[in-house]
């Protein structure tokens, strides 16, 4: 099948997928969850009151209509203004979306490379001491809370040490560059042993299948094979777990952003939920279901190109 | 090649690195603030919490405004030129304005340059606290008090746009520097509004302009200014050079006379206020300690390490130049009843289950012992607070609690249901919760520990979906109506009367003491509906708390307040010092 057209059909089933999200945010938001003008009026809320800012956000009209509001707004992506902060929620997102990117990417990308390149070290002296001693420290290191990485970095290394900044955030390269090099830091030793043992389980499986015995058999060397064979079987996995996460790194990483005071998309959506802010809610759940499709397909589509076996039909 | 590239691209980063965090010269005078929580926006008619309180008054100013060195809080003119002239009956307020206070400059105005503020200033910005449009969220301040504007707010309910050229009976510029308000009925708390942000002045030009964006424009006659707000962490605010001529205080109350030194000099003290928004307690801390923010309340976590058992300051912080302030708070904690149901109509119960609870053990596990144990509803400070009293119902006596369980027909708890607490979802308050049941358990009652989020805590009261709640109320204003509102039968939830308590005797005497002027006969008809509250145990009593706040020694003026709206003007920074202790830090 022709990679346009299967992509243009993957992204059809986005209507049905959006549709149910849609259904589902409603339901939950709409049905179940707290009155928010109550939230909105605070302490001093009167039923009069309530009554008159349910009808002025249209919370009074029939379920359909509010229904097919949520559904307008996930295909124009008008959002509206949030309820708590009469911003418009467009602009909230692009001004959170910035800083909680500038955290997450790069600790993404780096904490992947560390990690496969350990994970190809590791299966290199697989059983060796330096293999279980990584393995160990691994494992020690996804023992530890991430909120104590967070806590000791912060009041170790640029508390004691001041050689970064406690916390804070300037828009603009390079102002933001010193106020996420710790969150990043702390990103990546949060990540590398997870990712490690997981990589390290894929490249294993790998070296143990025929056509590495083969490739050594024909007198291969150990870094050709890794690196050429290995490493290129296993990617599909490696795609798999690794496009997966994208749409989580534009959503944020709400501890880090928290305690380093980065002004990301985190921090908005835990606000929002804590204050009933509907539109905002919605927003980010619309956002993040129609990420998770379209890397879904970009996850499938990178199949194709790492491994010719795989055919779009 | 490839090596030289890694190099130089690692220089660079290692220059733009040391060039971004090189320390700027301290020659400007800034004053750095944090905050714990976001601020909703710059429109005054939204800011019904603390946070958004205090940010739009650093641009916006009201008529009146609280004395900074006097307590009790009393009030005094901010663009008012005095305090308003009352009719007899008390129904009539008129003010006269201050000539010459100018907007801040903005595109709005003819010329950008910012016009002068005149009297319909004010009558434009209260109808949009009443435009049923906006749904401000302080209109309750006003609600069924000025003369017209209920009216008017109905009127234009339903039609799809507000007329604000409309005129309201109660509420006229009678030229250009005199306002008045005509009241429907007595309100003598009807001042504290007018020092409260939600009736500060726009400007009706900056409104038109920027449409729904008014929001992130504030443009106001204040001491600071913000050319455009975004929420983000950090807002910081320029020192308007179109500001009028306002002196610091020249007379103060006995325990603020040092802080006179000041006294005729123009405000404000400093060029920039930066206000860090900083949400974890200890990146707040550490940025203290290191003398990046100015100001701070002891964090709970760091308070053992911070203050000493007898509530002095450690010494490692005395020798870096910290000051330490404790005020008491304008508030008071309490678990409710819910008077809805039958159980808690029998008064020998309830005051069981307040002797039975420790108070002061609370006190020690959840304040730091730093909180004063509340004897009734209204807080030290404020008239109706009767000083000495101590609630007969009040610090854990199990054998009382017992005896009057057996005399409500509870032997032992004998005969009651399980009897549910809900509370919010923090940490502390699930801990106090398990306090609670572990108390309760003492005398034989069966206590659930409920938490929830905070909209479905406050969802399930209004719903009457309650049997105990914990909870906590902050003064809005000065005065004890604030506080016993919260137990006046028409009050009942949705409204602030959150536990329904409902005596016809109580609310008698309450609907004629909000009427009565400040005088010694409220202060003893308030004095009297405390005391009664307090024996007929319609909540626990909790805590009133105390502020802990810590600041640097180059901070001048500082003196905590339960209503910080404008304080920022009157803070210095000694600039001297702060270079020079900083170094240390």
């Amino acid at each position: 099948m022709n990679i346009y057209i299967y992509i243009f059909r993957r992204l059809l089933y986005v209507i049905p997928v959006l549709l149910g999200v849609c259904l589902i945010i409603y339901v939950l938001f709409n049905l179940v969850s707290p009155d928010p003008t109550m939230i909105m009026l605070g302490k001093h809320a009167t039923a009069e009151q309530m009554a008159e800012l349910r009808h002025e956000l249209g919370l009074d009209r029939s379920w359909l209509l509010q229904y097919f509001d949520v559904v307008k707004s996930a295909f124009t992506f008008d959002f509206g203004r949030s309820y708590s902060t009469k911003q418009l929620i467009s602009e909230m997102i692009m001004q959170g979306a910035i800083p909680s990117l500038t955290l997450t990417i790069p600790g993404f990308v780096l904490a992947t490379m560390i990690a496969i390149s350990i994970s190809l070290l590791v299966s290199f002296y697989r059983g060796k001491f330096l293999d279980k001693s990584i393995v160990f420290l691994c494992v020690t290191m996804v023992s530890i809370s991430s909120l104590a990485y967070i806590l000791f970095g912060q009041w170790f290394f640029a508390y004691k040490l001041g050689v970064f900044e406690i916390s804070g955030y300037e828009y603009g390269f390079p102002y933001f560059i010193p106020y996420v090099l710790l969150p990043i830091l702390i990103w990546v030793l949060l990540s590398v042993g997870p990712d490690v043992r997981f990589y390290r389980t894929i490249i294993l499986d790998e070296i143990y299948q025929d056509y590495v015995r083969t490739a050594r058999a024909k007198g291969l060397g150990e870094t050709t094979i890794l690196f050429k064979h290995v490493l290129k079987n296993a990617m599909i996995p490696i795609i798999t777990y690794l496009v997966i996460q994208i749409p989580f790194l534009i959503l944020g990483a709400l501890l880090l952003e928290s305690f380093f005071g980065i002004p990301g998309l985190g921090g908005i959506t835990l606000t929002a939920i804590n204050s009933s802010d509907f539109p905002v809610i919605k927003a980010m759940a619309i956002l993040s279901a129609v990420a998770y499709i379209i890397f879904s397909v970009i996850t499938d589509v990178l199949y194709t190109l790492v491994d010719p076996r795989v055919r779009l039909s | 090649m490839k090596q030289k590239l890694i190099f130089s691209t690692l220089l660079s980063f290692f220059i733009l690195f040391v060039g971004c965090t090189a320390q700027k010269d301290g020659t400007e005078k800034v004053l750095n603030l944090s905050i714990t929580a976001k601020v909703k926006g710059m429109d005054p008619i939204y800011a019904n919490d603390k946070y958004s309180g205090n940010e739009v008054a650093r641009v916006y100013e009201g008529l009146l405004e609280y004395h900074y060195l006097k307590r009790p809080y009393t009030l005094v003119p901010n663009l008012a030129a005095a305090m308003p002239t009352v009719s007899e009956d008390g129904l009539t307020y008129t003010f006269k304005i201050k000539k010459g206070v100018f907007f801040q400059d903005d595109l709005a105005f003819p010329g950008g340059k910012g016009r002068e503020l005149k009297a319909a200033d004010f009558v434009y910005s209260i109808k949009r606290l009443a435009d049923p449009k906006l749904q401000g969220l302080g209109w309750w301040l006003l609600e069924g008090k000025v003369v017209g504007l209920n009216e008017w707010r109905k009127k234009y309910s339903d039609q799809p746009k507000v007329d604000y050229n409309e005129d309201i009976p109660g509420l006229k510029a009678l030229d250009d520097y005199t306002l008045q308000f005509k009241l429907i009925k007595s309100f003598p708390q009807f001042l504290y509004s007018l020092a409260m942000p939600f009736t500060f002045a726009v400007a009706r030009e900056v409104v038109d302009k920027y449409g729904a964006e008014f929001i992130n424009h504030p443009v106001g006659t204040g001491p600071f200014m913000l050319p455009e707000f975004k929420q983000t962490n950090k807002i910081v605010y320029k020192k308007s050079p179109t500001f009028r001529k306002k002196l610091y205080p020249s007379d103060a109350s006995p325990e603020f006379q040092s802080f006179l030194k000041d006294a005729g000099k123009p405000l404000p003290f400093v060029d920039k206020v930066v206000v860090n928004l900083i949400v974890e307690s200890q990146p707040r801390w550490l940025n203290f300690q290191k003398g990046k923010i100015d100001v701070i309340g002891v964090p709970k976590d760091n308070f053992d390490a911070a203050i000493t058992p007898d509530r002095k300051l450690s010494t490692e912080l005395t020798k870096k130049g910290i000051h330490l302030l404790i005020t008491p708070s304008l508030d008071v904690t309490y678990t409710a009843y819910n008077h809805d149901l039958k159980l808690f109509h029998n008064v020998k119960l309830r005051r069981a289950m307040s002797l039975a609870y420790d108070i002061k053990k609370s006190n020690e596990l959840f304040y730091n012992n730093t909180a004063l144990p509340a004897q009734s509803v209204v807080p030290p400070g404020i008239a109706g607070n009767i000083k000495g009293y101590a609630n007969p119902y009040r610090n854990k006596n199990i054998a009382l609690a017992k005896k009057l369980l057996v005399e409500a027909g509870f032997p032992n708890g004998a005969g009651l249901p399980e009897i549910t607490y809900d509370c919010p979802s923090s940490t502390v308050s699930r801990q106090i919760g398990e306090f609670f049941k572990k108390n309760m358990a003492e005398i034989g009652i069966n206590i659930k520990v409920v938490t929830n989020p905070w909209p479905e805590l406050q969802k399930k009261i209004t719903q009457r979906k309650v049997m105990l709640y914990g909870i906590a109320w902050g003064a809005d204003y000065p005065d004890a109506e604030n506080f016993l509102q919260l137990l006046y039968g028409p009050n009942k939830a949705p409204g602030a009367n959150g536990s329904g308590f409902n005596d016809a005797g109580f609310n008698q005497d309450f609907a004629k003491a909000a009427l009565m002027q400040d005088s010694p006969a409220r202060t003893t008809l308030y004095e009297k509906l405390n005391k009664f509250v307090a024996e007929q145990v319609p909540w626990i009593f909790g805590v009133h708390r105390q502020s802990f706040t810590l600041h640097h020694e180059w901070l001048r003026n500082y003196i905590p307040t339960d209503f910080e709206h404008g304080q920022a003007q009157y803070l210095s920074v000694d600039l001297v010092t702060r270079n020079l202790k900083i170094k240390e830090l």
